[in-house]
């Protein structure tokens, strides 16, 4: 067998354990202000969405604006400082927007990123079948799930949510 | 002053059409210039940029050589050599078939001939320049966020990170003293994990059709075409290679799962590298 494998393999006690309502926190809101606006002052405020406002922010973007309000910090000297989440197939995502007085983007940050996989990997018959096999090997994750490979996950969904904001923007922010 | 035990520093962008992930033991200027390095892939060879330079060769190299950057030259080069030693089972010309399947946006003109063409009508000249021998499309898809992977490791470590590991959407390379844990995904419930490899100083990548299965046309298609038959795989595995550069590993994965186990066999020899195929029950089905 290849050197590579022949240490580094592990054995398939960690087969079935899922992934799902894993999370891997980015930023905070201050450190994600911090990254976009340097250290700019900002003052919090919420913006809400009447239902004929958000039918409206669809139209503007294509995109299903399900909250009725956003959380968003006038940034002293101009722009805004925006915190909304999206939602994908598998994903649930953070992130922070920052738009320059002018209402283009100065910068994308994830926040947060959390699976969200509501198929078979939670059910416990699916998972029983794992079980067995592992007899004595504890399930044991060093820290928590750090590095996947295969995760192959489109960030269309973060596209979307920024194009989203952006029409929000236009409407309410203006 | 260095300081020791330093928590390592997260990061996430939505770079090459994915989440890129940055976790280093660095300076926070470090970490930027890793993601600047990662953007600047994304501008060079981006398919869907109209801007970039891969959409220019694409729309100019059939009619005259076309000079690119230094990075996408190496690219080119590196796919080449991969398209020729597994016989075309890595191909970076199908995005005609991935367009016609919807994977890719479908080309402006269907131009004539285009479909049969392959790696072999593709000449990389002296001077960094480029040329079609027939009208045909690049995606560099299967390669450049390897490539990604790898430029932002070395800006990582050109500006003193002491270790880390960046994650291109499953395309990931570790550096630094320690190993470090990789968790593969399970290939019939990638919501679960299937196995784990300890890793250091090397990357791995893993192909597989569990996020872009889908029905075309009465058939069961994915996102990965063997660039022989240039019909999408029937996979319903994982192949993940682990090998010194993320881009090679990127490469890798394509020609373990379509070239014959002999050919990829050797090939992994050649270029340093190893692979773990994972059946649908997440059991090896082959560790080479």
């Amino acid at each position: 067998m290849n050197p590579w494998l022949r240490y580094s393999l592990a054995p398939a006690a960690l087969i079935g354990t899922p992934i799902a309502g894993h999370a891997i926190v980015y930023l905070n809101v201050q450190q994600a202000q911090q990254a976009i606006f340097g250290g700019a002052g900002m003052s919090p405020a919420t913006v809400s969405l009447s239902a004929e406002q958000k039918k409206a922010v669809q139209a503007a973007s294509g995109v299903r604006q399900r909250s009725d309000s956003v959380k968003v910090w006038r940034v002293a000297g101009g722009g805004w400082f925006i915190v909304d989440e999206v939602l994908g197939k598998h994903e649930f995502i953070t992130i922070a927007v920052g738009l320059t007085a002018g209402g283009a983007v100065k910068g994308v940050e994830v926040m947060e990123y959390r699976e969200t996989y509501g198929d078979q990997v939670r059910a416990p018959k699916w998972r029983a079948q794992f079980h067995g096999k592992v007899k004595g090997a504890a399930l044991k994750l060093d820290d928590d799930i750090k590095n996947i490979s295969g995760a192959t996950l489109s960030c269309r969904h973060v596209a979307e949510g920024v194009k989203r904001l952006l029409a929000v923007h236009d409407l309410a922010l203006r | 002053m260095k300081n020791f035990h330093r928590a390592p520093i997260r990061r996430a962008r939505p770079l090459l059409g994915t989440l890129v992930d940055i976790a280093a033991v660095a300076e926070e200027n470090a970490v930027r210039a890793a993601f600047a390095a990662v953007e600047e892939v994304q501008r060079l060879m981006s398919y869907h940029d109209p801007l970039s330079e891969v959409s220019r060769l694409n729309r100019e190299a059939h009619r005259a050589s076309v000079e690119v950057s230094a990075w996408t030259g190496e690219v080119l080069a590196l796919a080449q050599r991969l398209a020729s030693e597994s016989d075309g089972a890595f191909d970076i010309t199908v995005a005609p078939q991935l367009a016609a399947m919807g994977y890719l946006p479908r080309t402006p003109a269907n131009r004539r001939g285009e479909r049969l063409a392959s790696w072999r009508d593709l000449a990389l000249l002296p001077g960094n320049r480029v040329f079609f021998k027939r009208p045909l499309h690049l995606d560099l898809g299967g390669i450049a966020k390897g490539f990604a992977v790898d430029r932002a490791v070395d800006a990582l470590l050109a500006a003193g990170a002491e270790s880390g590991c960046v994650n291109a959407g499953g395309d990931l390379r570790v550096f630094g003293d320690a190993p470090q844990t990789i968790h593969l995904r399970h290939p019939a419930h990638p919501g679960a994990m299937a196995r784990s490899l300890a890793l250091r100083g090397a990357a791995v990548a893993t192909s597989s059709d569990y996020f872009s299965r889908k029905r075309w046309r009465g058939d069961t298609v994915c996102a990965l075409i063997d660039g022989r038959t240039r019909h999408p795989a029937d996979v319903r595995r994982s192949a993940s290679v682990i090998a010194p550069t993320a881009a090679l590993a990127d490469a890798l994965t394509k020609i373990v799962l379509f070239a014959p186990p002999p050919v990829s066999n050797e090939l992994l020899a050649r270029h340093k590298a190893a692979c773990v195929l994972l059946d649908e029950a997440g059991g090896i089905l082959r560790a080479a």
